[in-house]
């Protein structure tokens, strides 16, 4: 199905995805979660799992309950009226972050790409706050919309092997956490003492789509008191 | 109740048939990259088709028994050995306390589970009790086995009674070169005809980077005029995702949930176990067929293993 406002197409055989053509936006990100939550008692127990991104959803379904065909015309069905925000008190979170020396291999370099002093960078990263848009790529990982365009800078040509968890970074017009040590093309300015990730916790995610995250600059012997607390 | 590791393998994990339902988290599927021989593992001894099972991977164990059991060992063969006499897998070994299980060479295949009629003592995590390998969480301390650990077992429940036998038609031998059947993905228009030629056409070496994220293809599958720009989304399980420079990954049981490279297709269903028996320098083909014949394919394989999918 094609319109000016959506497209619907397969992602194998037991998924489709529903592609928005508005431009990222709080708004969308609102529609796109209040959708989900639709689909969710619409499918019952034949959707597995439903992925919310920038731009789009993914309904993950059992094909032994529902086939992909029908399961397209139930969705346009549901998109035929017309897609509601999603009521969601937001949560803002603060993050504290150590932006000094050796929690930021990469801030002098990025501030040097951008064109700015070390404490611009700083200041405009903890100056405005971040729409979660959702949660994907490693468990916890909070892809965030708002970046300053002052800060964006290109992914590294050859990505780090290994990122320590918790490290802050930009890529592109990008900036995330990495929830856990992984390898990375991101340029690494500070690090949070804090678990994005913690599988044990009755609360396993520090944030949920929606919710505005704020990064608070922080000092080393900050960092070492918070990190102790945990 | 234990299980001795005298010898941990290359890669070898507690893995079960996966946590669905939290890629909205970020959290990967996990659980046995072939959950065909997974299930058949317990199947074999009689007990819940999703019990927690050992995945072997390549290189196996050398493993002693703390107790009086049964086991069963299905996927990629290998040499075994009990005590130094052969032993064969696909059916139920009855062990003593004290045997020795040794894995030997590896002789078509990649991955073996290990069914065990004690069950696994490891505590369940987003309801499974898989080892997220690369995140590190759940299973065994979140890892794989090392040299001198001890995997408990739960006192058992009551002894095994009946084991089941193999049916003949199960077929399990595995060659070595592939055919994966795909059908459409997310970006699939966004590739020309050209493209999609060219990638079905060609034949794919399985690379030693593979891994339970995502099996790594040599042989470059296209060219690329300009390249493909997309805003991430869902990543399922079975996606081809083709790179800048024009190589296929396909996204494995513990790989990323949310993507940015374009998928030309993602394989299906029924061929996605297939994955988790492919190794270096295997050959592998993508045939694109129509989303019915994929359901149809599907279908086929849930008759002859019905006693699978109870």
């Amino acid at each position: 199905m094609n319109n000016d406002k959506y497209r619907i197409v397969p992602n194998g055989d037991s998924a489709i995805t529903i592609l928005f053509n508005d431009d990222i936006s709080e708004h969308l990100t609102k529609r796109i979660i209040g959708f989900s939550l639709t689909i969710k008692q619409s499918l019952g127990e034949a959707l597995i799992d439903i992925i919310p991104a920038y731009k789009s959803l993914t309904i993950f379904f059992n094909n032994r309950i529902i086939l992909l065909d029908k399961l397209i015309g139930e969705i346009e069905l549901l998109l035929s009226s017309p897609l509601t925000e999603v009521s969601y008190q937001s949560k803002t979170i603060e993050i504290p972050v150590c932006y000094e020396e050796g929690y930021g291999p990469d801030l002098t370099s990025l501030a040097q790409h951008c064109k700015l002093s070390v404490e611009d960078v700083i200041a405009g990263h903890t100056q405005r706050s971040y729409l979660v848009h959702m949660l994907g790529f490693l468990p916890g990982f909070l892809y965030l919309g708002g970046l300053s365009t002052n800060l964006s800078c290109p992914r590294k040509s050859t990505p780090a092997i290994s990122i320590p968890a918790g490290s802050v970074a930009i890529g592109d017009s990008q900036t995330g956490i990495y929830p856990v040590s992984s390898p990375g093309g991101w340029h690494i300015i500070g690090r949070t003492p804090l678990t994005l990730f913690n599988p044990n916790s009755q609360t396993p995610f520090i944030a949920s789509p929606l919710d505005k995250i704020h990064f608070v600059s922080i000092s080393k012997t900050e960092f070492t008191a918070i990190k102790k607390s945990f | 109740m234990s299980l001795y590791f005298i010898k941990s393998g290359l890669q070898t994990s507690v893995q079960d048939c996966g946590r669905s339902g939290q890629m909205h988290n970020g959290i990967s599927n996990s659980g046995a990259m072939d959950p065909i021989a997974m299930k058949l593992s317990n199947w074999l001894l009689s007990k819940p088709l999703d019990s927690a099972v050992i995945e072997v991977t390549l290189v196996g164990p050398k493993i002693q028994f703390e107790n009086d059991m049964y086991i069963a060992i299905t996927g990629a063969k290998f040499e075994l050995y009990l005590n130094n006499q052969l032993i064969f897998n696909n059916k139920a070994i009855q062990i003593f306390t004290g045997d020795v299980l040794t894995f030997g060479t590896l002789q078509c295949g990649a991955r073996a589970y290990i069914a065990t009629s004690i069950d696994i003592d490891v505590a369940k995590l987003f309801n499974s009790y898989s080892t997220h390998l690369t995140v590190n969480f759940g299973g065994f301390y979140g890892r794989s086995l090392k040299k001198g650990d001890i995997l408990a077992l739960h006192l058992p429940k009551q002894k095994c009674l009946y084991t089941n036998t193999l049916p003949k038609y199960v077929d399990n031998g595995y060659s070595g070169s592939y055919i994966l059947r795909c059908t459409s993905s997310v970006e699939t228009d966004l590739f020309t005809q050209r493209q999609q030629n060219d990638f079905s056409s060609k034949k794919y070496t399985v690379t030693a980077n593979s891994n339970r994220m995502g099996i790594r293809l040599k042989e470059v599958a296209m060219g690329f005029e300009k390249p493909i720009d997309i805003t991430s989304s869902g990543l399922m399980q079975g996606s081809i995702q083709i790179t800048p420079s024009g190589l296929p990954i396909i996204s494995s049981v513990d790989g990323q949930t949310i993507g940015g490279y374009p998928r030309i297709a993602n394989v299906i269903t029924a061929d996605l176990a297939m994955l988790g028996q492919l190794k270096a320098n295997d050959k592998v083909n993508f045939m694109l067929i129509s989303n019915e014949k994929a359901i149809e394919v599907l279908k086929e394989q849930y008759q002859i293993l019905n006693f699978l999918y109870k």
